[in-house]
This record gives C-alpha cells, structure tokens and sequence, in this order.
C-alpha cells in the first residue's frame, strides 16, 4: 500500500510538473504561424491575399534568419512575423539584393507581432531578416506569412 | 481650462508613446548581404497570380484567351502527375483571372482527380468542392484563396509522405505555365516593365539545384525541363538591364514547348 502510495504520488508530481511545462514544450511553429496569421487579419479587409505557405523556426535572443523572396514590381507586399513566446520583441525588415533597406516607413512591432511593408521598385529576389530581439525563452519559435495586392 | 489643456497633453503623450511602441525600430539602412552569416531560407515559389496581379496592372489582358481547361491525358508515372498538377492549378488561377466559371469548375474537378492519383486525394476533396461552390457564386477572391489551399494541402501531404521532391515539382509545374502566360502576355504587348517580370534568376537557380537532386526521376520530360532552364537562365538573368523583346519570345517558345509536353503522353 505504502509503494502504491509513492507511485501515485511521483506520477502526480510529473504529471504537476508536465501541466506546468506544458506551454513551453507543447508550444511550436504553428502557435507562431496563428500569431503572425492574426496580424495579417485586418490586411485581408483591404484586399491583400494571404498565402499558405509560410516560413518558421526557432531562434535565439539576438539571433537572425533570412529569408530569400522573388518580389514583382507592380505588387505590393505586408510580411508578418509572429511568435507565440510572452514578452519576446521580435522584428522583420525587407532589403533588396544590394543590401538595401526596401521596405516603407510604416512597418511595426508590437507584442508577439512585427510587420514589414514592400512597394518593390523593382522585380527580382529580396532579403526578409526575421529576428528575434529579446526573449524571456531559450529558443522563440518564429513564423513569417506574406500578403500580396 | 487648464486641466482640459493637461488632459489633452497627456492624451497627446499616451498616443505618440503608443505609436512609438507599435512602430518598427530603426533598421540599418544597407546591410552587406554576402557577408550574411545567417542562414538563408529557400525561397517561397511564388503564385502565378502574384506575376498575373502585376501584369494585369500594365494594362487589361485578354485572360480568355490563354484559358484551357481540357482534361488531357491520364498518366500513371507520379513525377508526371505531380508536374501536371502544378500547371492545372496555374491555370485555374488564369481562369480566374478570366472569371471563367465553367473553366474553373472543370479545373476543380481536374485538379481532384490528379491529386486522387498522387494518393492525396483525401486532403483536396474539400478545396475541390470549394473551389466549385466559390465559382459557382462568382466569389473569384474565395476561388483563389482555395486554389493556393489547395496546392498548399498537396504539397504539405506530400512531404508527410516525405514526397518533397514530387511537392516541387507541382511548384515547378506551377511556375512554367505561370512563365509560358506571362511571356505570351508580354510578347503580345512588349513593354519594359512587363519584361521585368521575368527577372527571378533566384528562383530559376532553385529548381535547377532540385531537379539536379531527382537522378531517380529519369524521365524524358525532366531532362527536357532541366536542359531548357539552361537555355532560360542566361536571357533572365540580366542584372541591372533590361529583358529585350527577342529574350521574352525565346522563353516564351521553351516554355510553350515544356508546356506541351508536360500536357503530353511521350
């Protein structure tokens, strides 16, 4: 009885233990895609087409990703990146394939969003560089959605 | 009076502190892009309607005219099915373009079965059906949203199965009839910007590196696909010059030719 005791007793503890990790490791790319999905939303009203594909990962505070984008010139573009992670600063800028800042001015971060506005002047590849700026978290999971008009 | 005036300097302070929270912090203006010790990720094959949504702001086309929604032949070899399903998907995205309704249903249709003989059948029946009723009521931004779910729920099947290579090739399949109506379009009509378009020498490196990776796909139509992109990539890849109308009629015959025999039983 006493052993049946202290297995019930350690598998609550882990069973404590999970429930309270949980966030942490069940949270993935996807919570970060739903995030960078929820920026995208009031875009959709202004006739922007938000793409299924999208790119994720994890990455470290002060840690960078590029991302390599074909970009027509005659479309305009919105890049959002989410991350599910309370408290991180994430951030996104768009260049050129000079090394160029291509993006407009009214480009944002807040909470788990940050956002990046493309008027290509011309048509060929560009540099979207995802970052994570600082993180309460190890490593932050990042998504990055685009939209196009 | 006084307080009035307080309460709007601290209304005006809150506000101008909120927006200086929500907007972007100062990004360097020029980065050396070679010296990038970040990873690249690949890049996101783009839409044919993100090219046809630049073109089409150049001046009207006539999309009517490069609608083709016949069934073609049935093949059995899966990289074949997987290039042919790329293109018929491109061309439910022209068919839109044209708000050709019957053509867009007969595309559902088509698209469905292609993807039942790739065995990914079960994750398009909802698109297809969607793509339908979305024509039916002429909801042409509700058929396009379906037709990117749906290559995007193909491809995403597909690499669960680890299928990746046969998931770019719908992308592949996808681009070169996005290429053949782009030039079409612009050979009709030649002007500068509308030759422009064809500058993606990035994305022409990135299926020429994963064809090279498919030695198992020994097929007669992907090494006519990977020799052509070789022909392609020198009238593309311009840099700072433009794309003369003689390069936009070339790559309009090697894709109309690829587009032939994609659509083609040997």
């Amino acid at each position: 009885m006493k052993r049946f005791a202290k297995v019930m007793f350690r598998t609550s503890s882990l069973l404590l233990v999970l429930l309270a990790l949980q966030p942490a490791i069940f949270a993935s790319v996807d919570d970060a895609q739903a995030f960078a999905l929820q920026a995208a939303e009031p875009y959709v009203k202004q006739g922007f087409q938000v793409r299924e594909d999208y790119w994720g990962g994890d990455l470290g505070s002060g840690e960078k990703k590029a991302v390599r984008q074909q970009l027509f010139k005659g479309n305009e573009y919105w890049f959002w990146l989410g991350t599910e992670v309370d408290k991180a600063k994430v951030s996104v800028h768009v260049y050129d394939s000079d090394g160029k800042l291509a993006e407009e001015s009214d480009g944002w971060e807040k909470g788990h969003f940050a956002a990046a506005h493309v008027i290509p002047k011309a048509t060929g590849s560009y540099f979207i560089i995802v970052s994570v700026e600082e993180s309460p978290e190890d490593r932050t999971h990042w998504a990055l959605v685009y939209g196009f008009r | 009076m006084i307080l009035f005036t307080r309460h709007v300097k601290l209304s005006v302070g809150v506000l101008c502190g909120f927006a200086l929270c929500a907007s972007a912090a100062q990004a360097p203006q020029h980065i050396n892009i070679k010296q990038l010790t970040t990873t690249v990720e690949d890049v996101v094959v783009p839409l044919p309607n993100e090219i046809f949504g630049a073109l089409n702001k150049l001046g009207s086309v006539n999309w009517k005219q490069h609608v083709r929604s016949d069934k073609g032949p049935n093949f059995t070899e899966r990289p074949r099915i997987a290039l042919l399903l790329g293109t018929v998907i491109a061309d439910g995205f022209i068919a839109v373009q044209a708000e050709d309704a019957p053509a867009v249903k007969d595309i559902g249709q088509r698209v469905l079965a292609l993807a039942k003989g790739i065995g990914v059948g079960n994750s398009i029946t909802p698109h297809a059906k969607a793509i339908i009723d979305a024509a039916d009521k002429r909801n042409w931004d509700n058929v396009r949203q379906e037709l990117d779910r749906t290559q995007n729920s193909v491809q995403q099947a597909m690499n669960e199965v680890h299928d990746e290579k046969l998931s770019q090739l719908v992308s592949l399949g996808g681009w070169l009839r996005g290429t053949e109506v782009l030039t079409s379009v612009v050979k009709e009509h030649f002007s500068n910007d509308g030759a422009e378009l064809l500058h993606q020498p990035d994305l022409l490196s990135y299926f020429q590196t994963r064809l090279q990776a498919m030695p198992e796909f020994n097929l007669l139509i992907i090494r006519e696909i990977q020799d052509a992109l070789v022909e392609v990539k020198p009238l593309i890849d311009v840099g700072d010059r433009r794309i003369p109308p003689e390069s936009v009629k070339k790559v309009n015959e090697i894709t109309t030719r690829l587009g032939h025999g994609i659509v083609t039983r040997d």
